[in-house]
């Protein structure tokens, strides 16, 4: 293999790693303080690209898309809490109950599912580039070609596990997010409001999908099912960091990203069974994860 | 089960006809995949665009009142099954037409042909659909769409003649991996070899690595038979590299051309069976696009369903009874079709069910943002 096709597959493995890192991130910071997880993450990604879509095409300009999107995305993360999980919670004392919240997260995504074909018919759909009007705007890096597109979503990736650093150990709702994952009912006798934070975690995990769908539409054809995908491999993402920490969800995502694009190289044929079976692998050597701990861990 | 479309559909009296002996209110079932993947559903809405199309023209000239029964297949073989045997069975329906997926009308057709109902397949493509029930006595199986190997091997014969390296890029689905089979025969039979053959599994939507192999072995022409027909294109800009693509009929949809761009397109060659250089298919597009707006996306797709509904009609209208083997008889002896597509005027014959044979397939090749016909 030449040093450029090498160059060109981890650039391309590092985009498609951090597409997976910040949806994989937004599962991650729900199931830190509450154990839970939307299941239709990639369906909430899948609307804020179609958001994200329809408003470059109209016009609107690139600032003003990502801030509308976003406070949107912001809002259905409210409302997913408050409408398909914290009604359930007097179930959690029945058989099965706790795990309500799998089959209302579920029933979310299929609902978002069908009102985008319902919006947005059912073919796939062209998103223009957010920096360019041509198809074509690609940049050189080390000789070879990437689109600015694929470079913003490997920068939103790091700059996400940043922000999340400094959310998590300096501010004050990062602290409550923390005291709530180690233990709700203590971080409730402190006077934390484990309501609001919690309520805060799934408004994070939608602004997270906000912002993979307004990246990743110029990238991959929007359409109505493409958020399981994204749904299913930062899951796997996920476990693969152990579900600690941001820097943890990145690694698992960047590897793989890796995984899938030089798997692809070298033998096309299997698609994703190379790196799921890396995941795998991994997670026999290391059942907690590669940055996971087998106790609790709350970093 | 969901009934999602029924009726359009008219009597025209006796006298009108100059004193046909009857007229009757005939229910035909038609199967489609109107849901599940994009690509599926543009092929069935616009097959099934095109249908209606006939019906609605059938009805202001036509003898009997007849009334579409739709049911969506999901592209979910189990669910096709099941609903043409709801068809044959709830809605005793004399005549069924679809459906997209290849595999669906590959599981229900042995059982319409059991039952003694005649099919016309369409628009799925599979190269065997009519010959394996060609030698029953009789076969009630028959197809108004384009056939996959005739469309290979037309690609071939220009492709062979015209270009020196020649890749392939194919999904891993029962659709791409026959597809490769036969393009892989094809390739040897005309004295040739594919210098890269790369596989695209299901939920990969980066085909960076696959179009990079295509860009070492040198490979002037990709062929490319991934039901995601755009995603070829998406690597190009960035790797530098500009082959020329073709593939199936697939690549003529105009929602292909949105999503890839009229500029990246240009210069894509596909089978095609719609020459819009000529008058009728043009008038043709002017109907769809009045008739039916944005949601008219393919022409080709909807030529074939309009050119089905009208065999079908026209079979409804000369058949002896609205009895199955009727209308089959009838079917084999339509003539004087006024086909939008390439289909001749007498589509079918004892030993042909095919609407479109060899002859009639052709390559079509995106200029200035249309199909042409290609020249070679």
């Amino acid at each position: 293999m030449s040093t450029a096709n090498f160059i060109q597959l981890f650039l391309s493995g590092l985009t498609m790693g951090a597409l997976y890192a910040l949806t994989a991130k937004g599962l991650f910071i729900a199931h830190l303080a509450t154990t839970r997880m939307n299941f239709g993450q990639g369906e909430f990604l899948m609307i804020a690209a179609y958001l994200s879509m329809t408003l470059l095409l109209v016009g609107v300009r690139v600032i003003l898309v990502t801030v509308l999107v976003i406070a949107l995305l912001g809002l259905k993360g409210w409302g997913l809490e408050r409408i398909a999980l914290r009604p359930l919670d007097r179930l959690k004392s029945l058989v099965g109950g706790q795990y309500s919240w799998v089959l209302t997260t579920m029933g979310v995504a299929l609902i978002m599912q069908n009102v985008a074909t319902l919006v947005w018919g059912k073919s796939s759909q062209y998103s223009p580039p957010l920096f360019s009007a041509s198809r074509d705007n690609v940049v050189k890096i080390m000789g070879v070609g990437v689109f600015v597109e694929e470079l913003l979503v490997i920068a939103a990736a790091f700059l996400v596990v940043g922000l999340f650093y400094v959310f998590l150990f300096l501010t004050t709702h990062g602290r409550a997010v923390r005291a709530i994952a180690f233990n709700r009912e203590t971080a409730a006798l402190l006077g934390i409001d484990v309501t609001r934070t919690t309520v805060l975690v799934f408004v994070i995990a939608s602004v997270l999908a906000a912002i993979s769908g307004i990246l990743v539409g110029p990238i991959v054809t929007v359409q109505p099912h493409m958020g399981l995908v994204f749904t299913v491999k930062a899951l796997a993402v996920a476990s693969l960091g152990g579900f600690a920490n941001p820097l943890g969800v990145l690694a698992g995502a960047i590897i793989f990203g890796m995984a899938e694009s030089f798997s692809n190289y070298f033998n096309s044929a299997f698609g994703d069974l190379y790196p799921l079976l890396v995941v795998l692998a991994l997670l026999v050597v290391k059942p907690s994860g590669l940055f996971g701990e087998a106790k609790a861990d709350v970093r | 089960m969901k009934k999602i479309g029924v009726t359009l559909g008219a009597i025209l009296s006796s006298a009108a006809l100059g004193g046909a002996s009857f007229a009757a209110e005939v229910k035909v079932g038609v199967v489609m995949g109107l849901s599940g993947p994009p690509a599926i559903v543009d092929f069935g809405e616009s097959y099934l665009q095109g249908m209606k199309l006939a019906l609605k023209d059938y009805s202001a000239a036509g003898k009997h009142k007849v009334e579409f029964i739709v049911y969506d297949d999901e592209a979910n073989p189990q669910k096709a099954v099941s609903l043409v045997q709801r068809l044959l069975q709830s809605d005793k329906v004399p005549l069924i037409i679809g459906t997209v997926s290849s595999g669906n009308v590959l599981a229900f057709a042995p059982i319409v042909q059991k039952a003694g109902v005649p099919l016309i397949a369409g628009p799925a493509i599979a190269s065997n659909i009519t010959s394996q029930f060609i030698e029953e006595k009789p076969s009630f199986i028959f197809r108004c769409s384009m056939v996959e190997k005739f469309q290979i091997e037309g690609m071939l014969d220009w492709g062979v003649k015209t270009f020196k390296k020649i890749g392939l890029v194919h999904s891993t689905t029962g659709y791409g991996n026959f597809a490769a089979k036969e393009i892989a025969d094809g390739v040897k039979a005309r004295g040739a070899s594919l210098v890269a053959v790369e596989a695209v599994a299901p939920n990969v939507s980066d085909l960076t690595p696959q179009m990079l192999k295509m860009k070492e072995s040198g490979a002037e022409l990709v062929l490319n038979f991934h039901e995601s027909f755009e995603l070829v294109f998406r690597p190009m800009s960035k790797i530098d590299y500009k082959p020329t693509i073709a593939g199936n009929w697939g690549l003529s949809s105009l929602k292909v051309r949105d999503i890839v761009g009229t500029k990246e397109i240009e210069g894509t060659v596909m089978g095609q069976a719609l020459d819009l250089s000529l008058d009728a298919p043009k008038a043709f597009v002017a109907r769809m696009e009045k008739e039916y707006g944005k949601e008219f996306r393919w022409p080709v797709l909807a030529a074939l369903g309009y050119d089905a509904a009208q065999v079908a009609l026209k079979a409804l209208d000369t058949a002896k009874s609205m009895e199955p083997e009727a209308i089959r008889d009838a079917l084999e002896a339509v003539d004087g079709i006024k086909a939008i597509s390439a289909t001749p005027a007498k589509p079918y014959g004892p030993k042909d069910h095919e609407c479109l044979d060899r002859e009639h397939v052709f390559l079509g090749v995106w200029k200035d943002g249309a199909v042409v016909r290609l020249k070679y």
